[in-house]
């Protein structure tokens, strides 16, 4: 649990570092950089679990994405300036290494199953903003013409 | 004199466009804001079509006598600024809900293209911050933490004056990356005990094409596909360039027989 928690920190640095690169506005930076290390918190809480990591991925994407759009609707700003940093996090950069550190030792099998692995991390990314970003939108329209039956009444 | 305006809300709106363009925001959002801008200047009929390389805008007042306008903006050199996108998505909702002048528009809009990236060397220690922390995460330990933090700065340092060169990103994530992988085996085949697979992954993460990925699947979903593919391409891209970059230096070292894999 302590290690998690130390996770927590240290990506918390990170993504202020992110945001810094990115310019972040400085009057969201907190949120920003929250969203992101939260992400990251639940990918390290999944896989504490021993939830698979491709799922962890999912999971810490969905939540990322419903954050960014939280926050974007609180602070009346556009959800890319949070998810851009906060996806940043999951991105597999070390599955791209050891891919190519098995790559270049000849182990093919190796580098096939990394390779194949970093790529599903990377769609499991995409299909978690995907699906909750939908799920925003019909939510929100179902919310829109229930505000005007009422408002009709 | 009615042309004369038109041709102003013209520029207005596109300018506005290319800017949010070029800090890194999805079509949607572009044509959104050109089309938002057009209509509360009060043009009725506005179409849009924008990519990451241009917008194509066409007004027409729906007069029988008057001409239709039609403007192509050519968009050179993506970059990433959220700071930029706020302001202008900011600036959209003023001009559409208050009854902003163009003139006063395009002051606002001269403005936000002033704006500037922190200052470099707060980028650098941001680059620096994340490479470090990122080997940590990755398993990596104090002494780990130091060198990522040098070699991080040195690689954002890197891509920042091959950029000046305006070299291609491909090209600039290949050399960046192969820096970064030759410095972290240098430092670890001189000081006994610094693991260089956590130092390399931190340097990685500064690299990472998030922007792309994020980017395209926001595309993909508001049905701009075409967009939406380029940006899946340009990620794939990125990454390969970054994974070569690595695994080039990483193969050269064991062949010259440096430390062995």
């Amino acid at each position: 649990m302590m290690t998690l928690f130390l996770q927590f920190v240290f990506s918390l640095i990170a993504m202020l570092g992110f945001c810094v690169m990115f310019h972040v506005p400085v009057r969201h930076i907190p949120a920003a950089a929250f969203i992101g290390s939260a992400g990251w918190f639940l990918y390290q809480l999944c896989l504490y679990f021993h939830v698979s990591t491709i799922i962890a991925c999912f999971l810490a994407s969905c939540s990322v994405g419903l954050m960014s759009d939280i926050a974007s609707r609180l602070l009346k700003d556009a959800a890319t300036i949070f998810i851009i940093p906060g996806i940043l996090c999951l991105v597999p950069g070390s599955g791209m290494y050891n891919t190519m550190l098995a790559l270049v030792n000849g182990n093919l099998s190796q580098a096939a199953a990394t390779g194949s692995r970093t790529l599903m991390l990377a769609g499991s990314i995409a299909l978690g903003l995907l699906v909750i970003s939908a799920a925003i939108r019909i939510v929100v329209s179902i919310a829109r013409k229930a505000v005007n039956i009422a408002a009709k009444l | 004199m009615i042309e004369a305006k038109q041709k102003k809300i013209l520029i207005l709106a596109v300018r506005a466009g290319e800017l949010m363009m070029k800090s890194g925001a999805e079509i949607y959002r572009v044509e959104d804001t050109v089309t938002r801008i057009c209509k509360a200047c009060g043009i009725h009929y506005v179409d849009v079509f924008a990519m990451q390389t241009g917008i194509f805008v066409s007004l027409d007042t729906g007069d029988e006598n008057s001409d239709m306008y039609t403007y192509v903006k050519r968009i050179e050199g993506v970059s990433t600024d959220l700071t930029k996108i706020s302001e202008l998505n900011r600036f959209s909702r003023e001009f559409t809900t208050t009854d902003l002048s163009v003139e006063e528009g395009m002051h606002r809009l001269k403005e936000i293209s002033h704006i500037q990236l922190p200052p470099f060397p707060l980028r650098v220690l941001g680059a620096a911050l994340v490479s470090s922390f990122f080997s940590l995460l990755f398993g990596g330990g104090v002494l780990d933490f130091l060198c990522a933090f040098i070699i991080g700065a040195a690689s954002y340092s890197a891509s920042r004056i091959l950029g000046l060169y305006s070299i291609n990103f491909f090209i600039r994530g290949f050399c960046c990356c192969a820096l970064a992988a030759f410095l972290a085996l240098s430092i670890s085949s001189m000081v006994p005990g610094a693991n260089y697979n956590a130092i390399i992954i931190g340097a990685l993460m500064i690299f990472v094409p998030g922007v792309a990925i994020t980017n395209s699947i926001r595309d993909f979903l508001s049905g701009n596909m075409l967009s939406g593919l380029a940006r899946a391409t340009e990620a794939g891209l990125v990454a390969i360039s970054l994974a070569a970059g690595v695994g080039m230096v990483l193969r050269l070292w064991y062949s010259i027989g440096g430390a062995s894999l």
